[in-house]
């Protein structure tokens, strides 16, 4: 019976997480958040570097680390040493999926290879990830998220058109790759559901990224074209950009039809834009697209976002705020729908956490914080392990858990 | 075997968030029927990039992306019979899977609303730009505006780059994928726990919370008030020296952060003489412009020299995190991407064969793997709707 009852389509299934940073710990925050009880085993020498904080400089309150390990749980057991794995090995017996994101060739020196976790259990799903994968020429590099977005082709198209590439903001890449992980390693599990078979799921960081960008890769393969930066422009789109308005705030807009761009032209209102036959197909639009922006830039100048925003969509046209952090946090619609549910430590500290990015109907509940360092290490081995008191104080005694 | 082969997917979604999840299942062997209107087919078909050829509908590169492994019917929702036929369809299936507009739904006889009464064992899963029911002010959305109003358009590119307008994301449907990408895990978790109770579900996702979520390491922080919210467009960020810069043949990206990654760095550009006052941990603890320009300055004297995978090369076995900024090309060329056979060969009837990007995870078990081309417009109508009939003939319901 797992300690945490919280419902949802995933109640009953149990995993171990072995990871660190973002990327791993995304994978097993989409289980948690299905209602999987999902079990970080943490080593004391050799902590998630998020955990430390220097400014909160509490390792069970350190800002990133919470932020991508709510509803989980913890156990203090020390991997490095043999006694640690054999309990992990024991603890696998137990659970259904197995994440990790160490580095390549870590787990198999560690003892937790996939040929020996899945002779403890053969039902069990094991996931690998790399910024490569698990194997090939340059599997033994490592890298970060923007290493992925560089190799993986998607750093070359962002930027402004014919200047340097400047790349996605650099905090893109690694819940993309958790993301991909989650899913590759559900449709193992489901797999092991209906057959009693495992099966080990190696992922790869860079091309989770060439995925992102998978259109653009056929235009190569398919007619040879080598898609560089294109700043905000869109070949099927136009007016297609971003627009500064008087007040400072930019705001997007996008037309992609010519009834669209009619009630634009309409809402701009200058003299005769409605019916500029320069404008009025997007075969002209585009051919037109640099005195068509400046039209566009120069009547946006003189409105505020909130009331240009609301105008257009009004009247039927695509268009948004470019929201900084400040409207994100304060963001009605993110409120209303639940996106930010409160969660609690077990201290009962709470605040308002980032929620998953669909709602299902019987969803698991999401109320839990990020576990402290260690704080279910006697669940694990008391209650799924079964070892006494004492075994537990000896365990404790040789320094193999905390 | 594949993982998937014994499901059937009914797919109404005629955008890119919709196809993509089909496809992500497909690839698993799920038996994906995917309906479109008559004459044109999915708007898909008619958005590039185009292979040659004459006839409008099979043209597209993108539809044959994504549209891998599926069966296509042509069926007229907006008529009566063709809503009668879907209603039929439905008892056949486990999943069905849309990216119309909140209530296009409700518009076809498939209220979620009702499902759990009316259909209790159907997965359904609608993604729409803002969920259901959304607000007048976010009514209209493109691939753009989602980009932006999730916070990532105005924190691209980032701190540095301020004089440079927010950007667009890579590529037209970066918010698409990742809205697909997101559905086909909600099914997939929905499916597994039907297994047991045979109870369906409701999966409403929002390609804006999608995006949002994909932030949640800074988000997190911002909304429980644990880093400063500001009108920044470098709020997002890390800062230091490190990022993309020119070499003789492109771009490379650099990350330095750590006391490690700088000794290493030293080591790399020469040592020269002002780096020896520094501190060791000033990457971390003592960020100057002054001390950052220096780091770059050196850095691209460094790489004038050197192409981007000698350059990497080098970085990397000195345990410095460098990597090459790759082209499309380059990304097919890499030998990397070849051993593990990223891209495969797909034929197609009219496209011929061409290099597809597959996915991004090996299974030791189950692989997905391309088995069939995207379907010709219709090419599954005739055997679909007489298995229908026929089995309404025999009194046979759900197979």
């Amino acid at each position: 019976m797992a300690k945490l009852q919280r419902g949802g389509p995933l109640a009953g299934v149990r995993v171990v997480e072995l990871s660190k940073i973002w990327a791993g710990p995304e994978t097993g925050k989409h289980f948690a958040f299905m209602g999987a009880e999902v079990i970080k085993v943490e080593t004391k020498g050799s902590l998630d570097f998020t955990r430390f904080d220097t400014l909160t400089g509490d390792i069970n309150k350190a800002r990133g680390f919470m932020s991508v390990n709510p509803q989980k749980l913890s156990a203090q057991i020390d991997i490095k040493q043999r006694a640690g794995v054999e309990l992990v090995l024991d603890l696998l017996r137990h659970c259904d999926i197995l994440v990790d994101n160490l580095r390549p060739g870590a787990m198999e020196r560690l003892g937790l290879g996939w040929d020996v976790v899945r002779a403890v259990n053969p039902r069990i799903v094991q996931i690998t990830m790399g910024m490569y994968g698990n194997d090939g020429p340059l599997a033994s590099q490592t890298g970060y998220a923007p290493c992925f977005c560089a190799i993986g082709g998607l750093s070359s198209l962002v930027g402004s058109a014919g200047k340097p590439p400047t790349g996605m903001n650099m905090r893109y890449a690694d819940s993309t790759y958790g993301t991909a992980a989650a899913f590759a390693g559900l449709v193992a599990l489901l797999h092991a559901r209906r057959t009693g078979v495992g099966q080990f799921v190696d992922v790869s960081a860079v091309e989770c990224m060439t995925t992102m960008v998978a259109d653009t890769m056929m235009d190569f393969t398919l007619n040879g074209i080598e898609h560089g930066c294109d700043g905000t422009r869109h070949a099927e789109m136009a007016p297609h950009s971003t627009y500064r308005c008087k007040d400072g705030d930019w705001i997007s807009i996008a037309v992609s039809s010519d009834a669209a761009w009619e009630a634009l032209a309409d809402v701009i209102g200058q003299s005769g834009l409605s019916t500029d036959a320069r404008f009025n197909t997007l075969t002209g639009r585009k051919a037109n697209e640099v005195e068509l922006d400046r039209i566009v830039s120069g009547w946006v100048a003189t409105r505020a976002a909130t009331d240009l925003v609301s105008e257009l969509q009004a009247r039927g046209i695509a268009a948004g705020k470019s929201c900084n952090s400040m409207d994100l946090i304060a963001d009605p619609l993110l409120w209303e729908r639940g996106f930010f549910p409160e969660a609690a430590q077990s201290d009962g500290a709470s605040r308002p956490i980032v929620g998953p990015g669909a709602k299902i109907s019987r969803a698991a509940e999401i109320c839990d914080d990020a576990p402290w360092l260690g704080a279910d290490t006697g669940y694990v081995l008391g209650d799924i392990l079964g070892l006494s008191a004492d075994a537990q104080a000896k365990l404790k005694a040789d320094g193999i858990t905390c | 075997m594949s993982a998937l082969s014994s499901y059937k997917i009914l797919e109404l979604s005629e955008g890119v968030a919709g196809e993509y999840c089909g496809k992500l299942l497909a690839d698993f062997g799920a038996e994906v029927i995917k309906i479109e209107r008559p004459g044109s087919g999915s708007p898909t078909r008619h958005l590039g990039p185009f292979g040659s050829g004459n006839d409008a509908n099979e043209r597209s590169g993108l539809f044959a992306y994504l549209n891998t492994n599926k069966r296509s019917i042509v069926l007229d929702l907006e008529a009566e019979t063709g809503v009668e036929t879907l209603a039929l369809l439905l008892d056949k299936v486990d999943v069905v899977i849309d990216d119309h507009s909140s209530g296009w739904l409700a518009g076809i006889g498939l209220d979620p609303e009702s499902l759990e009464s009316v259909r209790p064992g159907l997965v359904l899963c609608s993604i729409t730009a803002y969920g259901q029911n959304p607000p007048d002010e976010r009514k209209y959305a493109e691939d753009l505006t989602v980009f932006h109003t999730s916070g990532w358009g105005f924190h691209t590119p980032g701190a540095g780059h301020e004089d440079i307008p927010p950007l667009k994301g890579p590529g037209r449907f970066f918010c698409n994928y990742e809205a697909g990408q997101e559905a086909a895990m909600y099914v997939v978790a929905s499916l597994f726990d039907r297994e047991s109770d045979s109870r369906g579900r409701f999966i409403d996702v929002s390609m804006h919370e999608v995006m949002v979520s994909r932030a949640d390491y800074v988000v997190a922080q911002f909304v429980a008030g644990e880093m400063d919210v500001t009108d920044w467009r470098g709020g997002f960020d890390m800062h230091g020296p490190g990022g993309i810069f020119p070499c003789k043949d492109g771009f490379i990206y650099v990350f330095m952060a750590t006391p490690d990654q700088w000794a290493a760095y030293r080591k790399m550009i020469g040592d020269p003489e002002w780096t020896h006052d520094l501190p060791p941990d000033w990457l971390m603890k003592g960020l100057t412009p002054e001390r950052i320009a220096l780091t770059r300055r050196d850095l691209c004297e460094w790489l004038k020299s050197r192409n981007k995978v000698d350059a990497a090369h080098e970085a990397q076995a000195l345990g410095i995190t460098l990597v090459p900024v790759n082209t499309p090309s380059e990304v097919v060329a890499s030998p990397q991407y070849q051993h593990r056979k990223y891209f495969v060969d797909v034929t197609h009837p009219v496209l011929g064969t061409v290099k597809y990007p597959s996915v991004p995870y090996r299974m030791s078990e189950t692989p997905a793997r391309v088995v069939t081309s995207a379907p010709l417009l219709g090419k599954d109508s005739e055997e679909v709707l007489s298995q229908l009939s026929e089995g309404i003939r025999t009194g046979k319901g759900r197979d």
